[in-house]
């Protein structure tokens, strides 16, 4: 029943979506009221479907109705309520109604946000994003259909991956990626108007920098969140493995934060239009690329769903995609005239060319280090893979020069700078990277890059609080406000925008500088430890107390009782565990962590002799890993401020 | 173009740097992900094959006397790992025990049960029918000394005593025939 139904909703988004690009289409180039309306009335219709699709799953998993597949697949009656929920995109078939989900639900929402304005353009956009709903739409219904009908109907069901019920977070992370991944839909159909109609006007860069700022404050926290979430569970203390499902994240999101920047420019001085649209179209493709690298089984990671057929099916939209916007770009790139010059000297828009030039390098470099390994194997029939010394060695310079570019960009005025205002504007953050890389220095920074970092990181950090601070302090000044009155009003009310983006910049600063310390002046330590015995790491003693044997409805658990003191101090008890969950073979562990302001205690199991006579430990210090959550906190709330128009932003 | 007509002096009706650059960025990495389509990035050629396979000695479920691989000697021996537990075994066995039945005293089948439990495995058997012997691998010695991944994993061994093939996941009835020509068991 509930299968059948499943299938006629999936289908009936199918048919909306196709009518609805044809409608748009030819809305777009004919110009009718009514066609408008049906267009509109097609794309909510679209997203009904979707949505009721999704709910119609959840309640299945809930109830644990076996006779509909994909909960054969992955329900069971062992598990919690919330794991049931969370398997919705545990596998490959409800990971794409899931896709169907969030597509539908941002085209509905960015359709009824444009409903009365942009009218030349908002049919293409609405053509263009149900085209992909059509795609995803045509998955379920074809080659990853979740609602088949089960017969004999199963009592019980396998449950999800264990991985995905091991931890909270992985309720967290995947929606979170998936509104970033997702939604970069939106500003591709914009940017695809924008080509189509052969104009980028002014009025029309704020909803697609809009709507490509909302998928990249998602995206930049659901990698993030990934990195927490490998941090907490796989147990190896750390968070990014360069992994190539990790680097299909970080590519769009790389192309999206110089978009970002240059449509910045584009906003300011008419320039760079066609380079804008054409980072806007290469961030989507990257997203499709990414979405390719996880579900095709083509590249082995944590990641990658089982083997399945669809990995053809999403290649050939990824090449229909290319031939789109290759050809789009081809066709009407020269349209899109600059109203403005580039001032060709040392100031803030030359930086702004640098700073895409080294995004643009960034992407090249991931990307190249990412399907390198497929080429090899493709040509050679030699498994081989790039590590993490090529990507290492190529990322820190390119992170910490964008560090760096975070800085003296903001910090240079407009257009051409005379050599005394240069002088006057880079010589005073001197005293902030002195002070930074000295207090690393004393604190015990050897090595080069990470003092650069810290040099760096303090140079942008007294730019960017300047920046923050200076309208504030002009208010107070001019109109002699309080400082919290001044706050909210510089700020929060008229200078939202740029508010915002100096928080951006002042969390990415911080994650940078965090990385660069975490990932060089961590200790660890590996011991066998007999019950009683101790181990020393950094300044922590630990003592293994204890094993206990805890079982749960869905797993069964192995947990040593480490006692940790610090300086004679007693820090109380940590808990690492290993989890067996039925029907899989390799358990998997839990980390303890301990965090305080500075530092991570890491505690991770890597054997442990249930029968308490053994415990093979892997003991960590990591300095600074929790600056990078709360720094992509504020990433994240600098962004949303920056989100909300404000009264200044809406000047004639 | 006929429509649109507003571009400044420009009438270039496409542009081919674009194009081309378009082009040189998309067609290898396109051409590399087809390349690679039917790969499975999972499937670990196993430095065991081709080389003498590990002996072993290990009880059969039923008792009676240990068996070891050396005893075996002279003719191919098909040596499939599996458990009660996990489905794809439970699919490849109706595969295997037909493929055991119409090889007859050609080739030796044997089982070798993977971290289970006794009483489970004979329920099983019991239930799906059995051919060939399963032997029990208490600590799994066997299975690491193969180097098994996961279950089902099955390994072909000639008459010599050398691993000619190995099988990653379940076996369906034309792999294995592939497999048991390799290990010189021409149908």
């Amino acid at each position: 029943m509930i299968a059948a139904l499943g299938r006629s909703l999936v289908l009936l988004a199918l048919l909306v979506s196709t009518v609805g690009v044809v409608v748009g289409a030819a809305t777009a180039m004919r110009r009718s009221a009514a066609g408008w309306a049906w267009t509109r009335r097609l794309a909510y219709l679209f997203a009904l479907a979707m949505i009721a699709a999704n709910v119609l799953m959840l309640w299945a998993l809930v109830a644990r109705d076996f006779s509909v597949s994909y909960v054969a697949q992955v329900g069971s009656r062992a598990i919690p309520n919330w794991v049931a929920v969370v398997s919705l995109w545990s596998s490959l078939e409800g990971s794409i109604l899931f896709w169907g989900l969030v597509i539908g639900a941002y085209v509905a929402v960015a359709t009824w946000a444009n409903r009365e304005q942009h009218p030349e353009y908002m049919p293409w956009a609405v053509a263009v994003w149900l085209a992909c709903g059509a795609f995803f739409a045509f998955l379920l219904a074809g080659p990853a259909q979740p609602f088949q009908t089960v017969h004999p109907v199963p009592a019980e069901g396998p449950g999800p991956n264990p991985l995905l019920q091991n931890h909270l977070l992985m309720a967290i992370h995947p929606p979170f990626l998936y509104l970033g991944f997702v939604g970069m839909t939106i500003p591709f159909g914009l940017a695809s108007a924008a080509l189509l109609t052969g104009r980028l006007g002014h009025d029309f860069l704020r909803p697609l920098r809009t709507w490509l700022m909302l998928p990249w404050t998602f995206l930049t926290v659901a990698i993030v969140l990934g990195g927490w979430w490998a941090y907490e569970v796989l147990g190896w203390g750390g968070y990014w493995a360069w992994d190539p499902v990790e680097n299909a994240s970080f590519l769009p999101w790389l192309t999206a934060t110089a978009a970002l920047h240059s449509a910045l420019l584009t906003e300011r001085k008419g320039v760079l239009k066609g380079w804008t649209v054409t980072l806007v179209l290469a961030t989507f493709l990257l997203t499709i690329l990414g979405t390719f690298m996880t579900r095709s089984g083509v590249f082995n990671s944590v990641h990658s769903f089982t083997q399945s057929a669809i990995g053809p099916t999403i290649l050939v939209f990824l090449v229909l995609a290319l031939v789109w916007s290759i050809a789009l770009l081809a066709l009407r790139i020269d349209r899109l005239g600059a109203e403005g010059t580039i001032e060709p000297a040392l100031g803030r828009d030359a930086l702004f060319l640098v700073n895409n030039l080294v995004f643009v390098l960034f992407t090249f470099t991931i990307l190249l280090g990412t399907v390198f390994p497929l080429l090899v194997e493709a040509l050679r029939g030699v498994q081989m893979s790039v590590g993490r010394p090529y990507f290492d060695r190529m990322a820190v310079p390119l992170g910490v020069a964008l560090l760096l570019l975070m800085g003296v960009g903001p910090a240079l005025p407009w257009g051409r700078a005379t050599p005394a205002q240069v002088r006057q504007a880079l010589v005073p953050p001197l005293k902030g990277a002195a002070l930074a890389a000295a207090l690393g220095a004393a604190l015990g920074v050897r090595r080069p890059w990470t003092l650069v970092a810290l040099a760096f990181g303090g140079y942008t950090l007294q730019v960017t609080l300047r920046e923050l601070w200076l309208p504030l302090a002009r208010r107070r000044r001019a109109h002699g406000e309080s400082f919290g009155r001044a706050l909210v009003e510089a700020g929060f009310v008229r200078g939202r925008r740029r508010f915002g983006s100096y928080l951006v910049h002042a969390g990415a600063a911080m994650v940078i500088v965090a990385i660069a310390v975490s990932s060089t002046m961590g200790e660890s330590r590996e011991a066998q430890l007999r019950l009683g015995e101790k181990t020393e790491v950094g300044a922590y003693s630990l003592t293994f107390l204890a094993v206990d044997q805890v079982s749960e409805p869905h797993r069964q658990a192995v947990v040593a009782r480490v006692a940790v003191t610090r300086a004679g101090r007693d820090l109380g008890v940590l808990s690492p565990r290993m989890n067996q969950y039925e029907r899989q073979r390799e358990p998997i562990g839990t980390p303890a962590v301990r965090s305080s302001l500075f530092e991570d205690l890491y505690l991770s199991v890597m054997n442990i002799d249930p029968a308490g006579g053994n415990l093979g430990l892997l003991a960590m210090v990591n300095p600074m890993v929790g600056w990078i959550w709360a720094a992509t906190a504020l990433m994240a709330i600098g962004s949303l401020v920056s989100l909300v128009p404000s009264r200044a932003d809406t000047r004639p | 173009m006929s429509e649109g007509g507003a571009s400044k002096g420009k009438p270039r009706p496409f542009n081919r740097r674009v194009l081309l650059a378009g082009l040189v960025v998309v067609a290898p990495l396109v051409a590399v992900l087809v390349m690679n389509l039917g790969r499975n990035p999972h499937l670990i050629a196993s430095p065991l094959v081709g080389r003498a396979a590990p002996d072993f000695v290990l009880r059969p479920l039923d008792g009676g006397e240990p068996v070891t691989l050396a005893s075996l000697r002279g003719r191919p021996v098909v040596l499939n790992f599996w458990a009660t537990w996990c489905v794809p075994c439970f699919e490849e066995h109706a595969v295997l025990v037909s493929a055991a039945r119409a090889t007859g005293d050609r080739a030796h089948f044997i089982g070798v049960v993977y971290q289970d439990d006794e009483e489970q495995v004979r329920a099983f058997l019991a239930r799906q029918g059995s051919a060939y012997p399963s032997l029990l691998d208490p600590g799994s010695r066997t299975a690491i000394a193969f180097g098994i991944f996961g279950v089902p994993e099955t390994f072909f061994i000639d008459g010599e005593g050398r691993i000619a093939a190995k099988h990653v996941g379940p076996l369906d009835a034309p792999s294995l025939e592939a497999k048991l020509r390799l290990s010189g068991l021409a149908p």
